[in-house]
């Protein structure tokens, strides 16, 4: 791995985890916290970007004990945005917003088993709320868990795609064309 | 407790949540809680004690909303024991030793590098996000509003914040080149931590204990 | 003797198309000191750069022409934050990340670091955190850090920019004492009124290429003086109308009244 995208996977991982602060300034109910992993894995591939979600989870490990379980869901985001920026789909928000939400269903997915086996989904206030809204509505223990982890994870997953194609889009295309992975994942290489 | 090897730390804030799990509850996870906040309470009741039982609280006041009370005891200890534990090793380990411990015992110094570089990085990036933040509020961006003003607000928070961290990324892979960083490199240690035998085999009695416990389990 | 050679050397960045170096051909012995002048974006960052066999390896882009190197060389860039490691807690750690990297003895290593803080004032400072210091201290302990890895060819761009101007002096004073000990510096500064006496040679770098080589006297130059890089004293003396040769020091405009 060379020096650059060494250099890169712990600025990726602090953008991950200092977003938290930028976030509570909007007061919006997002975690942003794969935003690095995405961009890693768009700017540089997939080991750049798995490398990435592992320390990113691991020093949130740190200040929540409760974040290291999910490092498979950080793994499966990475997986998922190569996939994403092989096919160039960071090119427009017409295209990055809908496979954001698309990952928002699979981190859902993922996710559950984890909450629900490990927290008993507890994992955040938010998520245990949710479930109970949903156990109220009738739904089986496992579905509404799921349903607590979807309502977060959807739009957190879509702002996330669309901001790392922002991010992408605002790069100047020199300091682009010296990522590996970046002109491909917005369609132009 | 500090003088112990960070591997040992480690090994110690792994395993006991990892026990609590594969242990039958309740008492498996009554046990190894009680020792959890045993470490924790080691470092003092306000700075060590205090902080794990603030973080595990809230778990078991929605465990109780969702679920009937042996179960919340039993997930409740063990979210409990990985609180605690991490609380402790949060507070027991300096990175510096973790960093002499990892070149010493041969690792790639790149993936020390990768967990104390990041360390570093977020408060200065959180600082810099403050410092967006503020500069954004002067100019008139306010967290009120629809759902797409307050994302347009995020988008004029984050895109400076990230654009400005990739823009350093560079100079960091200079400046590291530099300094010699290269893969491949053996790395002096200049204060390798001590490492005795009892600790050595205490680590791996602690590691051999998880999957034997959940072969004993799963018999 | 030579420590650093580039001939007819060309440097473009990845995907540009206009050469950030253009023919550029410059020669800094062991004991010299030369100063890099020009406007912003003339080039002399990507030289150094190049100097300091980082560019092209590790910003990627094309190269042409002949670099030759004498000595291991050490850089140090202008931002201190993006220059620490990342992975020290201490100053002292700092300073002995580049010489552990190199994985010299113990003994050598706290021999260099302990010497180089002393060099640059930092002994106060050698238990603190890194992330506690000023952009001053830290651009202090950053060139700390080069010097304890012992390099031949001293490469420097802006290093006074975070210094006050005690920090700065003290800069200056050492980079006359390490030249003095054998070394090779190749500065790019725009502290004009410092260069004449630091350096040794002043090359007058534009839009990538070297328009004027010559003693700090250059400085004062009439073309030098129109583009902007003319010291103070040369500048106001041209501005107040005076006859040329202006001078670039005081100490030379005291000559010339008297």
């Amino acid at each position: 791995m060379s020096i650059r995208l060494l250099a890169l996977i712990p600025v990726a991982a602090a953008i991950s985890l200092a977003l938290s602060a930028a976030v509570d300034a909007v007061a919006l109910p997002l975690f942003l916290d794969t935003t690095g992993t995405i961009l890693a894995t768009a700017l540089a591939g997939p080991a750049v970007g798995i490398a990435t979600g592992v320390v990113t989870s691991a020093v949130n490990t740190l200040r929540n004990p409760t974040f290291w379980p999910f490092v498979v869901v950080q793994v499966i985001v990475a997986l998922y945005a190569w996939g994403a920026a092989r096919a160039g789909l960071f090119r427009s928000f017409r295209t990055a917003v809908p496979v954001g939400l698309a990952l928002g269903v699979i981190a859902a997915v993922t996710s559950t088993p984890i909450s629900y086996l490990v927290f008993g989904c507890t994992t955040t206030g938010g998520i245990a709320l949710t479930t109970a809204l949903g156990k109220a509505l009738g739904l089986s223990p496992l579905g509404a868990c799921f349903f607590g982890s979807f309502v977060s994870d959807f739009g957190d997953k879509a702002v996330t795609f669309a901001l790392v194609t922002s991010v992408l889009h605002a790069l100047p295309r020199r300091t682009a064309a010296r990522f590996p992975w970046a002109l491909r994942a917005i369609g132009v290489a | 407790m500090t003088r112990l090897h960070p591997f040992t730390l480690l090994t110690i804030a792994g395993a006991l949540p990892a026990l609590a799990w594969i242990l039958p509850a309740p008492s498996g996870g009554l046990a190894m809680a009680t020792l959890a906040l045993g470490l924790t309470a080691s470092r003092g009741l306000r700075p060590g004690l205090w902080p794990a039982v603030l973080t595990a609280a809230p778990f078991w006041l929605f465990l109780l909303l969702l679920h009937d009370v042996p179960t919340t005891i039993a997930i409740g200890l063990r979210i409990t024991t990985m609180v605690a534990s991490f609380v402790w090793l949060v507070a027991a380990l300096e990175p510096a030793r973790l960093v002499e411990a990892m070149v010493a015992a041969g690792w790639s110094a790149s993936v020390a590098y990768l967990f104390a570089a990041t360390l570093t990085a977020v408060p200065m990036l959180k600082a810099r996000a403050q410092r967006i933040a503020e500069a954004q509020r002067c100019r008139g961006l306010s967290p009120r509003g629809g759902i797409a003003s307050r994302l347009r607000a995020l988008r004029a928070l984050a895109l400076p914040l990230v654009l400005s961290a990739l823009h350093e990324v560079d100079e960091r892979a200079l400046a590291l080149e530099t300094r010699g960083l290269r893969p491949g490199i053996r790395r002096t240690t200049l204060a390798p931590p001590h490492d005795p035998v009892v600790e050595r085999t205490a680590r791996w009695v602690l590691l051999l204990a998880c999957p034997a416990a959940l072969i004993w389990r799963l018999l | 003797m030579k420590s650093l050679t580039l001939e007819h050397a060309s440097f473009w960045y990845p995907a540009t198309e206009a050469p950030a170096l253009r023919d550029v051909s410059l020669e800094v012995a062991q004991g010299e000191i030369v100063a890099l002048v020009g406007a912003l974006g003339a080039g002399a960052s990507t030289l150094l750069l190049v100097a300091a066999d980082l560019a092209p390896r590790v910003t990627g882009g094309r190269l042409t022409g002949a670099v030759a190197r004498r000595d291991r060389g050490g850089i140090v860039l202008p931002t201190p934050w993006t220059q620490a490691s990342g992975m020290a807690f201490t100053v002292w750690d700092e300073v002995a990340f580049g010489p552990a990297n190199l994985g010299w003895p113990a003994h050598e290593i706290t021999r260099q670091v302990d010497r180089a803080l002393e060099q640059l004032e930092l002994v106060p400072l050698a238990s603190r955190d890194p992330a506690t210091l000023s952009g001053g201290e830290l651009q202090r302990v950053i060139i700390a850090a080069i010097l304890a890895m012992d390099p031949g060819l001293l490469l420097f761009d802006e290093p006074a920019t975070e210094l006050d101007a005690a920090g700065a002096q003290m800069v200056w004073r050492l980079m006359r004492r390490l030249a003095g000990e054998g070394k090779a510096i190749l500065l790019a500064t725009s502290a004009l009124d410092a260069v004449p006496d630091v350096a040794d040679r002043v090359v007058w770098l534009e839009d990538g290429a070297v328009r004027a080589v010559g003693a700090p006297d250059l400085l004062a130059d009439v073309a030098v003086c129109e583009a902007g890089l003319g010291t103070s004293v040369a500048t106001v003396w041209r501005a107040s109308g005076l006859p040329g040769p202006y001078p670039p020091t005081v100490a030379h405009a005291v000559r010339r009244w008297r």
